[in-house]
């Protein structure tokens, strides 16, 4: 997790999302790292510059692919955790003009390998490292030394996120009112008012959701039923020659739950796979990334829980909608299916 | 199995009108014989057959059933009486498209949980009385009209019925076929001494009948 156990201090007018801020016309200085590591309580200041890059390789990327932070080296583990790097890379020298690290994935999709030579806004990078982890937007990054990503982006002197760790038993809320009290057109952030910044933008989705989930289970649920009714209906004459031969209500009642038991199951399947394909397929086409590098992480796109769950909710919605055809199956009066035949 | 009906009636209710389909039948069948009920289409042959065959129930009148009324009985009861002593030939078979001929035939075997082994052994047994042994494994689709009828005839023999109930047998069979059903029919009412009811228009059945009865307009009337 970016920035843990930190105070993020943005722009007063950038929107901030988790930690990440968007916009914002006044970004802080130098200066303001300086006077932020003079307030007491204050254990450690990392200025982070993070640029996100929006494609536009094709009218549907609409959504940021690549990322670039830069973050002072001796800083970087504070900021980003522990970050393992592939083979034989290295970290790149604090003051380094040319190196930087990737992200596995856009080594993978652009064949970066320790050494390779890119270039980004007219400057000649070396690629030094190649992280190995499993955070998505470490993936997805460069992170360079704070210096060279001003210069690449031309925003000198400026960052736009301050990462502040409090001293121990310091409170992050009164550290954001200690650096808010005394620093001017800056936003400090704690760890949970970051989170509760987004958290009624999640509530929204996860209500939209849940009524989309529900009007999907009613349509499947009258699909299903009316797929189930008319096969039924197709088939009187086989359920009439069952009644014929002494079948049991309740059989009758299996046959037609197990055979929507089945198209559940079938369909559970066959949905899963093709849903997962199109999650990817569209991931793919957003963002320009290839399809290929996806694949490995199958299972974090969609994870098996998330499958599971959807699995059993096929497979109940029909074994559900089984219900009331196979009620009528059981209930069908042989006498005038068997004399309609004559 | 002895069967009786007693002033047999089953009425409909069409829209706003009343049709008696069987008016006040009385039959009685006291040893395995072939018989034969003729008449023209919509005389109320079917119903009959449906109500003997305790797949409908009458409107008034009683069906005895080795002298107990069976006119009545709750459908559970009806369904083992139809399972463990009826069998059914139907005009268009009713096979199911999905099984093949073996599992047809053992089908009425499952459903009185008789073991697999009982069941496979019987089957093939029937297939092979009703000559179609070598078709076992092929499916209603791949099967002429004549050996479906033959599938079906062995399906109707399957948990060793007092009666099998036709309901023109013969009536979607060329004339040779048909005959071949006819001595089929014949050949199990003389070996198994079961008794078979046979709704039909074909002549040949009348011929090989031992009682042959008419249907008019619901009413039935012994032939000479």
């Amino acid at each position: 997790m970016l920035f843990s156990g930190q105070v993020t201090v943005v722009s007063d007018d950038a929107v901030v999302v988790q930690a990440l801020p968007i916009g914002g016309s006044r970004l802080p200085q130098n200066p303001t790292v300086e006077r932020i590591s003079g307030i007491p309580g204050v254990s450690t200041v990392t200025p982070v510059l993070f640029v996100a890059s929006v494609g536009t390789q094709s009218l549907s990327q609409f959504v940021p692919v690549n990322f670039t932070m830069g973050i002072p080296v001796n800083d970087w583990e504070l900021v980003l955790g522990p970050v393992p790097l592939k083979g034989n890379g290295h970290l790149p020298a604090n003051d380094s003009s040319s190196e930087i690290v990737a992200g596995a994935s856009m080594a993978d999709q652009y064949n970066w390998t320790v050494g390779t030579e890119i270039l980004v806004n007219g400057y000649t990078l070396h690629v030094s490292g190649v992280f190995d982890t499993k955070m998505a937007l470490l993936n997805r990054c460069l992170v360079m030394p704070l210096t060279l990503a001003q210069d690449i982006y031309n925003y000198p002197h400026s960052v736009n996120i301050i990462a502040v760790k409090p001293v121990p038993d310091m409170p992050q809320q009164n550290l954001t009112s200690a650096i808010k009290g005394r620093i001017d057109h800056v936003n400090a952030l704690t760890e949970t008012q970051r989170n509760d910044i987004v958290q009624p933008i999640l509530d929204e989705v996860q209500t939209w959701t849940i009524g989309i989930e529900a009007v999907v289970f009613i349509i499947s649920l009258i699909l299903v039923m009316t797929v189930t009714v008319m096969s039924v209906s197709e088939r009187r004459r086989d359920f009439a020659t069952l009644d014929a031969m002494g079948a049991p209500a309740s059989y009758v009642f299996r046959v037609v739950i197990v055979e929507t038991f089945l198209v559940g199951v079938l369909g559970g399947v066959i949905g899963i796979a093709f849903g997962s394909l199109t999650a990817i397929v569209l991931a793919s086409l957003y963002t320009s990334i290839p399809v290929a590098l996806f694949f490995p992480s199958i299972l974090e796109i969609v994870p098996p829980v998330y499958m599971l769950e959807i699995f059993a909710a096929i497979v109940g919605v029909c074994c559900l909608g089984g219900i009331i055809p196979a009620i009528n199956a059981m209930r069908m009066r042989i006498a005038e299916i068997l004399r309609a035949e004559y | 199995m002895r069967i009786r009906t007693v002033e047999l009636t089953r009425s409909f209710r069409v829209g706003s009108s009343e049709i008696t389909a069987v008016k006040a039948v009385n039959l009685e069948i006291n040893e395995p014989r072939l018989v034969a009920i003729i008449g023209p289409s919509g005389s109320g042959k079917s119903t009959l057959l449906n109500l003997i065959g305790l797949n409908d129930y009458p409107t008034s009148g009683q069906i005895l059933i080795d002298g107990a009324d069976a006119s009545q009985l709750p459908g559970r009861e009806r369904r083992r009486i139809r399972n463990k002593r009826m069998g059914f030939v139907f005009q268009t078979f009713n096979l199911f498209p999905t099984l093949n001929a073996l599992e047809n035939v053992e089908l009425p075997m499952s459903l009185a949980n008789k073991s697999q082994r009982e069941q496979q052994e019987k089957a093939m047994k029937l297939l092979e009385t009703v000559g179609l042994r070598h078709r076992s494994n092929h499916r209603p689709k791949q099967l002429s009209m004549g050996e479906m009828q033959r599938v079906a005839i062995a399906r109707a023999l399957a948990n060793q019925p007092d009666i099998i109930i036709a309901d023109e047998p013969t009536g979607e069979l060329d004339s040779k076929t048909a005959k071949e059903i006819i001595s089929l029919l014949q050949g199990i009412n003389e070996r198994e001494k079961t008794t078979v009811v046979v709704a039909t228009h074909d002549e040949k059945i009348i011929d090989a009948a031992d009682m042959v009865y008419t249907m008019q307009d619901g009413r039935l009337k012994a032939e000479d």
